[in-house]
């Protein structure tokens, strides 16, 4: 770009190499944005700093719903701790295992992909999930988090609360927090399904977290509504996992473009 | 001026935060809290206001809760072990997972806090601290009462073998005694050119037989946590049990009377000695005889709150009360260790050195396996 010196030939010669510059400047500019488009795609996908995918991403949708009986809601009998029941603002707090809306679709169930994953090892993201007790329950009751991700356990009642998990191919804890608003952080390395947790003191605080070591899950809302984004085209064994009810699963194909839908279900009658 | 002064001031503010911060690592709470309050925020939903255990409604398992009140229970072990558990939870000293760990919730200061809150649910102050329980040397006998069931075992290294045993049972009575139990057993080399005692027609090889059974009691005269002092006297009666056709026990009662001390001192070494006489009443069969015996030692903890190694050197001597009677001195350098997580399982191994006579006398490998059993069953705790 530097040659000024007016020649004919060093002219022509200058041209020649500025439209080619031009030419492949331009097509490195398209070419890394292209790339930086997918990428950041796959990003979405996968969590922040990791690349899941390059092949384009569509969403799994779906609902799990319980086909059986539904148990009677029981309901928690607060009354050992003082702080417990007073937080409860004089609502009768109920036990609910299995937890379905009035069209039968069921909360808290873990589902995830199972089988048919072509990523190999995806580092956890950045961003913690917090499991909390709150009014003397866990909240969330179910909750699922990668490999390596750190989970924040946070005690936000004034009374003490110990956190007992029990895992099996983690390593287990059990720890104290008696006071209002400390946390621990904690984080599993193996691929685990319902590892459960447990207050000893409040017999009726339960909780399960699952580990994955993939992004591809989630946990159903109430109405039993789940979402996988960014999972690329292919076949794929789908699984749900529910505390009490298992696990039931299906098989899915999604396709290069739009998305899938599943509809999984837990067959029975009362459990 | 004015400036630099401002973010001096600035600066000391953060430092003086940062301090407070590091006083107070993993607590949410900024206020400065009593044992008490610590206690009843951390401790008393399951183990009672009063320390002896919440109510069986309030508590969501059932695994027995220990009696803090209990004086038995609660002054036996020292501080460190009460911080270990309530710091790494049960299961570090092998109890239930059911004990959750507080060190993320407790700084260790607020922990000892807690800790001297409960050791004044049992106010009597007769019983001696588990501070001043040393670690049990070979042969010098310790001034703490015990409740313990050891295997001591010493094995002649020359000519002609033998290997002495004794099963030795302790048990705690009261706040400061304890009697003794002591069944001793050997077998020996009786070839007729070594030894006297077996008969004439012996074809000689190894024999087996009883020793002298000894009872003992012993009693804490004097103790202090604060100066890390004890003091206890015993009497232990030796009895004419022994198989002596076979070269085993004396043949006659002795009496054994001493005293026993124990002294912790700076770098966290301890003293333990002990000294008396062993009176015969058949001083044909066997010389009276005088006994001092001392040892020294200190603990290591491998990482912060596992095994528990001991290295001790013991100087021992004993003199027959008799005109030409002869005086022995030993030197016996040991290692205890720690077997399990609970710690009330442990070994000792050492060797007894002469130090003079070494023509009429041989070196001995010493050793003993012993199990506090108050603190739980032979197979709990691993």
């Amino acid at each position: 770009m530097g040659n000024l010196d007016g020649s004919p030939s060093a002219a022509s010669s200058s041209g020649a190499r500025w439209a080619a510059n031009l030419f492949f400047g331009a097509l490195t500019v398209t070419l890394a944005a292209y790339c930086t488009l997918m990428v950041s795609g796959a990003v979405r996908a996968a969590g922040a700093g990791e690349i899941g995918s390059i092949h384009g991403t569509v969403s799994l949708g779906g609902t799990v719903e319980f086909s059986g009986a539904v148990p009677e809601p029981e309901p928690i009998d607060m009354a050992a701790d003082e702080y417990c029941e007073s937080a409860q603002e004089g609502k009768q707090v109920l036990d609910r295992p299995i937890e379905v809306d009035e069209n039968g679709f069921l909360r808290d169930v873990v589902v995830h992909v199972k089988e048919g994953l072509q990523t190999g090892a995806l580092a956890a993201p950045e961003q913690s999930e917090l499991l909390d007790q709150k009014g003397c329950l866990y909240a969330p009751r179910s909750l699922a988090v990668r490999a390596g991700q750190t989970l924040v356990i946070r005690n936000s009642d004034e009374t003490l609360h110990n956190v007992n998990v029990t895992a099996q191919a983690n390593r287990g804890f059990n720890i104290g927090q008696p006071i209002k608003g400390i946390e621990a952080k904690r984080s599993f390395d193996e691929p685990e399904l319902g590892i459960r947790v447990a207050c000893d003191i409040h017999g009726w605080m339960h909780a399960s977290i699952s580990v994955f070591d993939h992004p591809y899950f989630d946990v159903t809302a109430p109405g039993g509504a789940f979402s996988i984004e960014g999972l690329p085209p292919g076949d794929y064994v789908v699984e749900a996992w529910h505390p009490v009810l298992g696990t039931t699963e299906a098989s899915v194909q999604v396709p290069a473009t739009g998305s899938a839908e599943i509809r999984l279900t837990f067959e029975g009658g009362s459990p | 001026m004015t400036d630099m002064r401002r973010r001096s001031r600035l600066r000391r503010g953060v430092w003086a935060w940062l301090l407070v911060a590091l006083a107070w690592p993993n607590s949410a709470s900024g206020q400065e809290m009593t044992g008490e309050e610590l206690y009843r925020a951390g401790c008393a939903s399951c183990h009672g206001e009063d320390g002896r255990g919440a109510d069986r409604e309030k508590v969501a398992f059932d695994v027995p809760l220990p009696d803090f009140a209990d004086c038995s229970f609660a002054s036996r072990e020292p501080d460190l072990d009460w911080i270990a558990v309530s710091h790494q939870g049960g299961p570090v000293r092998g109890f239930d997972r059911t004990m959750p760990a507080f060190g993320e919730a407790f700084s260790q200061g607020q922990l000892q806090e807690i800790i001297a809150h409960i050791r004044d649910f049992c106010g009597d102050p007769r019983w001696p601290r588990g501070e001043l329980n040393f670690p049990r040397p070979l042969l010098t006998e310790k001034a703490y009462p015990e409740d313990e069931l050891l295997w001591e075992v010493g094995a002649r290294t020359q000519s002609p073998g033998e290997v002495g045993n004794a099963i030795v049972y302790e048990r705690r009575f009261g706040s400061k005694s304890q009697i003794e139990l002591i069944v001793p057993f050997g077998f020996q080399d009786a070839t007729p050119t070594h030894i006297a005692g077996p008969p004439a027609d012996s074809t000689g090889g190894w024999v087996a037989g009883m020793g002298d059974i000894a009872l003992a009691v012993k009693h804490v005269l004097l103790h202090s946590l604060g100066s890390g002092s004890i003091l206890s006297a015993a009497l232990e009666v030796k009895l004419p049990t022994g198989t002596t056709s076979n070269g085993f026990g004396a043949g006659t009662t002795r009496l054994e009377p001493f005293l026993a001390f124990g002294q912790s001192l700076p770098a966290e070494i301890f003293l333990q000695a002990q000294g008396g006489w062993e009176i015969s009443t058949n001083t044909e069969k066997a010389p009276s005889e005088a006994f001092w015996r001392a040892a020294f030692g200190r603990t290591w903890t491998q990482g912060r709150w596992g095994r528990a190694w001991t290295p001790m050197v013991e100087v021992v001597g004993a003199a027959e009360l008799e005109a030409d009677g002869a005086t022995d001195w030993s030197l016996v350098p040991q290692l205890q260790v720690t077997l399990n997580k609970r710690q009330h399982i442990m070994a000792n191994i050492g060797v007894g050195l002469p130090v003079n006579r070494t023509e009429v006398r041989s070196p001995e490998v010493l050793f003993y396996v012993l199990w506090e059993w108050f603190d739980g069953g032979l197979f709990a705790g691993w």
